[in-house]
């Protein structure tokens, strides 16, 4: 509706813009200044008569107008009707009796409006805003069709029926009937999946984050800065179903951002650069970030190695992963969270990330049944119950601030109160004191304090 | 990638099924609207100092800020003050009174 409305609002514009030309309004490209000085000066009602009715548009002709009062006075000054009006604005006397005369030529030429010969350039902004918002318009319903086709696609192929997800859950799609849509849109360029109703994890949320293509401009930003499409799993964990697990897996470059960024990495694991001896170990191009070797040594398994992030398998279906991000001290508003970030394909070939889409229930059964051994537990332990102590430590001291601020701002607010009272107590006791000395000896003051 | 050996039984459970609650976010934190920001910046400019340029740029951000509108009460009020500022700056551009007297730059 709101698109409608503006389109209706373009429509008249440009017709007002096609009338334009033929009254001849001003324009403020136009160099025609050279008049209005004559015109505003000599008096205010003639020129705005002369703009409204035909403005002067197209530059005037080359000889500047001679000054019009002189010529007027001589002609007009008529003794018996107009005695004692002095000379200085015949103009507007004129301009009262008749339209003005014919022939004062100054006036009238450099307003008679010019047919349009008006240089195509000075209407560049209009034609170019105009076409550019008509490319906006369609390319927004054509880049709204793009990513819905290719949510579509990946939610055809991973959500229908018996497909990954409808053997792992039992709940799929936010709706309550039965045939809500699958996919939540969020955005004309971010679609949620909810999926439940499956052990060991409460619910799932798949985010497809497209790249705007119903966006002109920002259609235009992102081929500067490549974005990409991409869909983020993240899986709720039920609370007795997680151990002490914190573990990220990316690109090593990506690697280093995500520990700076997200807390729980930061404040427990190190980079990893060890490699279990005698096994398989990820491609080279991951790199692992964990809080401790035994864990990651045992959910990174062989099969895992095999299908997804071995040397070969790497190659051939790693391309569209992004990041691996299991944490049981997740900041945010759920802790045990497992986050899976993949890049898209295209609609077409979606089957290139079903091993990936694959890791999901896969891990979420691994971890869901894995027990830390006792020794990495006491490490895990440790590193757990400091954090716990800097975290109690933290809201003492913000609770000691904000009590502190409270008492200050009391302590100030008493110290004004006191201030001013001290002022009118001031004032009210020397005149006490003076009607009592009057009468009696000198009471003795017991100064008061005020709190 | 088989289930691999945990219980071959069917891992979904219908009973422990949630439905989805989506995340309550607060004004505060939601992405800024750059679009509407700046719509509103060049119709106030455009319609001040009557620069057609601005207007018509207020007008395309508007029009961006529209097409990317997420949740509708929050965004509408700003949005719909930047498209009358560019509207209004367009009108008084080409419709009203010509520009004061000022030396043509």
């Amino acid at each position: 509706l709101l698109l409608l409305l503006s389109a209706a609002t373009f429509v008249p514009l440009r017709l007002l813009a096609a009338q334009r030309h033929f009254e001849g309004f001003e324009d403020a490209s136009d160099v025609v200044d050279d008049d209005d000085p004559f015109d505003s000066q000599p008096s205010i009602p003639s020129p705005s008569l002369s703009l409204s009715v035909s403005s002067p548009e197209a530059p005037s002709d080359p000889i500047t107008p001679p000054p019009p009062s002189p010529i007027d006075a001589s002609e007009l000054w008529d003794e018996d009707e107009f005695e004692g009006i002095p000379i200085t604005n015949p103009i507007s006397s004129p301009a009262d009796l008749d339209p003005v005369p014919v022939q004062d030529p100054s006036l009238l030429p450099a307003d008679s409006p010019k047919p349009s010969s008006r240089p195509l350039r000075s209407y560049t902004i209009e034609i170019v805003c105009i076409s550019f918002l008509i490319a906006f318009t369609l390319n927004y319903f054509i880049g709204r069709r793009e990513n819905e086709l290719i949510a579509l696609a990946w939610a055809s192929k991973f959500a229908t029926k018996d497909s990954i997800f409808d053997k792992n859950f039992s709940l799929l799609g936010a709706g309550e009937h039965k045939d809500a849509p699958l996919l939540l849109k969020e955005a004309r360029d971010v679609f949620k999946f909810w999926a439940s109703g499956r052990r060991c994890c409460k619910g799932l949320i798949a985010t497809l984050e497209l790249k705007s293509r119903h966006d002109l401009i920002s259609r235009m930003w992102e081929m500067v800065f490549m974005k990409k499409d991409t869909i983020t799993f993240e899986v709720m964990m039920n609370d007795d179903a997680m151990d002490h697990v914190v573990l990220a897996v990316a690109r090593r470059k990506a690697s280093k951002a995500m520990q700076k960024e997200t807390r729980d990495l930061q404040r427990f694991t190190s980079v990893l650069a060890w490699a279990p001896a005698g096994r398989k170990w990820v491609s080279e191009e991951l790199a692992i970030v964990a809080e401790s070797k035994e864990v990651t040594g045992d959910l990174i398994t062989d099969v895992v190695l095999d299908q997804v992030f071995g040397e070969k398998a790497f190659e051939k279906f790693g391309k569209g992963f992004i990041s691996l991000h299991f944490s049981d001290q997740y900041p945010g508003s759920h802790s045990k969270m497992l986050i899976f970030k993949f890049a898209l394909p295209d609609a077409k070939n979606m089957a290139d990330m079903t091993r990936l889409v694959a890791l999901v229930p896969y891990y979420i059964d691994l971890i869901g049944h894995y027990k830390l051994s006792s020794q990495a537990r006491s490490k895990t332990d440790a590193a757990r119950s400091k954090a716990a102590q800097e975290a109690y430590k933290e809201l003492q001291n913000a609770r000691r601030e904000a009590l502190q601020k409270r008492k200050e701002e009391k302590r100030r607010f008493i110290d004004e109160a006191e201030a001013k009272f001290t002022v009118e107590a001031i004032s009210k006791r020397e005149e006490k004191e003076r009607v009592r000395q009057s009468k009696k000896s000198k009471p003795r003051i017991k100064m008061m304090r005020s709190h | 990638m088989k289930e691999s050996s945990a219980s071959a039984s069917d891992p979904r459970q219908p009973a422990t099924a949630k439905m989805y609650v989506p995340p309550k976010v607060s004004p505060q934190d939601l992405p800024i609207d750059y679009a509407g920001f700046l719509a509103v910046v060049f119709g106030f400019a455009g319609l001040m100092f009557r620069y057609k340029l601005c207007s018509w740029l207020a007008i395309i951000f508007s029009v961006q800020a529209i097409a990317n509108m997420k949740n509708f009460e929050n965004d509408f009020k700003q949005i719909s003050m930047a498209t009358m500022f560019g509207i209004m700056g367009l009108v008084t551009s080409y419709l009203g009174p010509s520009r004061p007297a000022k030396p043509q730059s």
